[in-house]
């Protein structure tokens, strides 16, 4: 042993520099084919059709073009310029924000107290959840079509109640003060079951000895859910409230069956403005526009929130 | 509430208020789907004067002249060829790539997983004209794939991260002992962290099914053969040609929503887990 | 089979080195103990043999052969981990004839040889369960199958049995070491328990930060270990410290003074100067109660075992435990009186911590 450590004490110097370079990890080894054989394709598909599309709506948004040969007639922020002055997408924004402020104060709210009456053995509990969480799978559109016919003034089921109880038909979704709250209520209607179960999930991985050890200390039914259940659930509703955002502001699927935007642009939502007006129109100067506004809204508001609300999550 | 919550000694009077609410709820729930169905086997006479109630005749034809005709299931066809290609290439794309930054160290992986995680924070309609564009040139303007390749490539950013965070909770003992074991990065993707992540390929394929399943706006902007249409195009063509037929409308519906309603009792667990597991896992 | 050395190894991740400049030779055939505590770079340098970690710097030779760029298969090493590290999803059966099936063995060869391996380690008739239908010593022991079917040339363990209850480790321990009596492969073993590296080891090497603090057979590092580290690590419970100043000599016989005066007498051998500051070392089993009274306090504490009783009595101010029989009377709050041999007092320079025999 001492041997062997004396002599490899004189090669040291001369060899270590050498050795060094040439020390080649193990586990770097096979990284190259792996690298090669596994990244390529999802790279080439998401740059394809999702970073490049991006950045080129940023570039196509300064020009008017119709969408044929190259995008040539220059108008720099004109088209932001138009939009900020359009009735149409203003009503689109402020459709946005009520869409968000109602999941916060209506869905959120209700999808909690059924989660609290849900999340544990009582007889029935699955069925319910269930029944609630059905219209989440549905898709938009058929959410929206059958709405449509709820809604309608001739044949729907709101037509009937009325008759029934004898006041005039209300034609809800013709009415432009009237429709988008139709619509906020078929959103609280195929959401709030999602919501439910997210809250579900987290009460379901909550310590139950935490809520016994607050019964023992005296706590009531109510000052349990205040100051033991809900601050625990903080995460799940700050998701909760995350994924509500993010929903809002890529609503399409179920305003076109409903209304289309209409009547007279009062339920517009931006991505149904950037249909109408953009795509429609093929004005995709004008379209890119609005999908960069709608980008930078999203991103802002997916940063924005995780920074000051999610931060600890 | 809590009451109920903690499980135990549940007075028969928060009971019966419990149970009041839930029904109330469910009942609201259930009314447009139930009078959408019932409703398909009205006369439009008989849907006016009574949309709640059982219909006085059971019209099935309207039921079944959909059924024996074409173009219902021509739509869920497409549809269902739409969903499957995107579910494939999503779960194959996807489970490789995760792997790569779950398991390998290279040289800017952080920087790289982020570019993909940029897609989390918008939707596809952002871009949809400059795609539209993009799919045109490249010559798939109304074939499946021009809506297959923009759905998979917004869905990675999600999809990356389930896998990636399911195969990085693997014990990494596990990887250690496949390595003695004689397997390089290859042979532990196919032995060991694909038979493992068989829960995380159901989640991943469930959302990228039901979205694709669902899935309205590319579709809409990316074909135009009335033949290749999805469901979810097919039935709006088909409102606005039968416009007030509600009978008729009511009864397509009900069918094309049925198979969605029908996988849903049959796999309520999985649907459940993964659409929501899927969404607070990410 | 195989030797196993390595020569002025090291590692470090960045700026932070964790394991400093490490020679170790292993016979062929010796069963080796790495200890030390949690932390001590014990487990990375087994991993550094493994494979599994990059080496810095120096070199590791699996028989005369350096390997520090070949991957562990081609090391021809086998590992059995803490947590087993079992595959899942597939039966014992398949678990243990996995490298079988990586390096292409047909499927009769496959089984053939997990079968010999399960006789040999009773698992015959649990070849077609999953792990998760297993007891804890039943994936220890087929974490053991998998690696004695390959036949490797070296055998690392990395704290096999801490995941198991106290009574199974101490049989598995046994299992473990008629295991290597039959099969005689050079085995590495990395644990922070004492005991089980006292029991199963021809050769221990303790580590401490990094560093090797001694090399040496178990009853070496019992009876003289090299420094304060090692004297305290090695046995249970743990060696007594007394701080004391060396007195002047008297013809051949040494001896050191306590704080409170007590003088005790050391081993005429000792290489002490009077004066000199140091630590004195005193086993809880050599401290034997008796009429000498070499050392003498109050009872503090009494902890009965059944065969054996720890007593802890107070000494100059300082809690000293002792070892008595069991049927020895003893009472708290009354006077313990022990002797103590001179050639059982070991002796540390305080400053250097280094053994002074």
């Amino acid at each position: 042993m001492a041997h062997a450590q004396a002599t490899f004490a004189t090669r040291r110097p001369i060899s270590a520099v050498a050795r060094r370079k040439a020390r080649r990890s193990v586990s770097a080894r096979g990284r190259l084919p792996v690298l090669v054989l596994f990244l390529p394709a999802a790279l080439i598909l998401f740059t394809l059709f999702v970073i490049l599309p991006m950045g080129e709506a940023a570039w196509y948004s300064l020009y008017r073009w119709n969408g044929y040969g190259q995008p040539t007639e220059f108008r720099a922020l004109g088209n932001f310029q138009v939009l900020f002055n359009q009735a149409a997408f203003l009503t689109a924004l402020k459709n946005n924000g009520l869409i968000i402020l109602i999941s916060i104060a209506v869905q959120i709210p209700l999808a909690l107290w059924l989660a609290t009456m849900l999340a544990y053995r009582i007889p029935g509990a699955v069925t319910f959840r269930l029944i609630f969480f059905l219209p989440y799978v549905l898709a938009d559109v058929a959410a929206g079509l059958i709405w449509r016919f709820v809604y309608d003034g001739d044949y729907g089921l709101f037509a009937a109640a009325a008759n029934m109880i004898g006041v005039p038909t209300p034609y809800v979704l013709a009415d432009r003060h009237v429709a988008i709250y139709a619509i906020l209520g078929v959103i609280v209607w195929k959401y709030f079951g999602f919501h439910m179960m997210l809250f579900i999930a987290g009460l379901q991985s909550m310590d139950r000895h935490v809520l016994e050890a607050a019964e023992i200390d005296g706590a009531t039914g109510w000052q349990r859910f205040r100051y033991v259940t809900l601050p625990m659930l903080g995460s799940t509703v700050r998701l909760s409230i995350f994924f509500a955002i993010v929903g809002s502001l890529q609503l399409f699927d179920m305003i076109m069956p409903l209304t289309g935007g209409g009547p007279s642009n009062s339920t517009q939502t931006m991505v149904t403005f950037l249909y109408t007006y953009g795509v429609m129109r093929m004005q995709v100067g004008f379209g890119s526009a609005v999908g960069v506004v709608l980008f930078i809204i999203c991103v802002t508001m997916a940063f924005g929130y995780k920074r000051i609300f999610m931060r600890n999550d | 509430m809590t009451d109920a919550s903690s499980g135990r000694r549940v007075g028969a009077g928060t009971r019966l208020y419990l149970y009041i609410s839930l029904t109330v709820i469910a009942a609201l729930v259930l009314l447009p789907l139930v009078t959408t169905a019932l409703g398909g086997f009205k006369s439009l006479g008989d849907l006016r004067v009574n949309p709640f109630g059982l219909p006085n005749e059971w019209h099935v034809e309207n039921y079944t002249d959909i059924l024996f005709g074409q173009r219902y299931w021509r739509q869920m066809a497409n549809s269902l060829i739409i969903a499957l290609l995107t579910v494939f290439l999503t779960l194959v794309v996807s489970a490789t790539a995760a792997f790569a930054f779950a398991h390998v160290r290279f040289f800017g992986s952080g920087a790289l997983l982020n570019y993909f995680l940029i897609g989390l924070m918008f939707p596809a309609a952002t871009a949809i004209l400059p795609l539209f564009i993009r799919i045109r040139d490249l010559g798939l303007l109304d074939t499946y794939w021009g809506v297959v390749l923009p759905q998979v490539a917004f869905g990675l950013g999600m999809s990356i991260l389930l896998f990636r965070n399911y195969f990085r909770s693997l014990p990494s003992e596990l990887f250690d002992a496949a390595f003695v074991d004689g397997c390089g990065y290859i042979r532990f993707f196919w032995y060991i962290s694909l038979p493992l992540a068989r829960p995380m390929i159901a989640t991943v394929a469930i959302i990228s099914f039901v979205g694709s399943w669902n899935s309205y706006i590319l579709p809409l902007i990316m074909l135009n053969t009335e033949t290749r249409y999805p469901w979810p195009l097919g039935i709006m063509v088909y409102r606005g040609e039968f416009n007030t037929d509600w009978q008729l409308i009511l009864a397509f519906i009900t069918l094309t929503i049925l198979p969605t309603i029908i996988a849903f009792f049959l796999a309520q667990k999985h649907i459940i887990a993964g659409l929501t597991a899927g969404a607070v896992k990410s | 089979m195989a030797s196993v050395e390595l020569r002025n190894v090291s590692k470090a991740y960045g700026e932070v080195a964790v394991i400093h400049d490490i020679s170790v030779e292993i016979q062929d055939g010796e069963f080796v103990a790495l200890v030390g505590p949690s932390g001590c770079g014990k487990s990375t340098l087994l991993r550094m043999i493994a494979g599994l970690e990059d080496i810095t710097d120096g070199d590791v030779a699996i028989a005369d052969k350096v390997v520090n760029e070949l991957t562990p298969r081609e090391r021809n090493i086998a590992m059995v981990f803490q947590s087993y590290a079992l595959y899942p999803h597939m039966t014992v059966a398949e678990n243990m004839g996995f490298n079988l099936k990586l390096a292409g063995k047909t499927r009769e060869e496959v089984s053939r040889q997990v079968a010999q391996a399960a006789q040999m380690l009773d698992l015959t008739g649990l070849l077609e369960r999953k792990p998760s239908q297993l007891s804890g010593g039943q994936r220890q022991r087929v974490a053991m199958g998998r690696a004695i079917v390959r036949d490797p040339a070296v055998f690392l363990f990395d704290e096999p049995l801490s995941n198991l209850d106290a009574k199974l480790r101490v049989q598995m321990r046994s299992e473990i070491k008629m295991l290597h009596q039959r099969v005689g492969t050079t085995s590495i073993y990395v644990t922070h328990d004492q005991v089980e590296a006292m029991t199963l080891a021809d050769r221990i090497v303790v580590l401490n930060a990094g560093m090797i603090e001694q090399v040496g057979t178990p009853l070496e590092l019992y009876r003289q270990p090299a420094n304060l580290f090692v004297a305290g690590f090695i046995g249970s419970p743990a060696m007594n410290f007394l701080e004391a100043v060396i007195e002047p000599a008297k013809g051949d016989a040494r001896s050191a003074r306590l704080e409170d005066g007590t003088s005790i007498r050391l081993h005429p051998g000792s290489r002490v100067e009077p004066g000199l500051e140091v630590t004195l070392g005193l086993r809880p089993e050599h401290l034997s109660p008796g009429k000498r009274k070499d050392l003498s306090g109050r009872i503090r504490m009494i902890e009965p075992t059944g065969a054996q009783t720890h007593v802890t009595f107070e000494l100059s101010g300082r809690p000293l435990t002792a070892i008595v029989d069991g049927s020895f009377p003893v009472t708290l709050d009354t006077p313990f009186n022990a002797a103590v041999a001179p050639d059982q007092v070991h002796v540390f320079d305080r400053s250097t911590g280094l053994s002074l025999r």
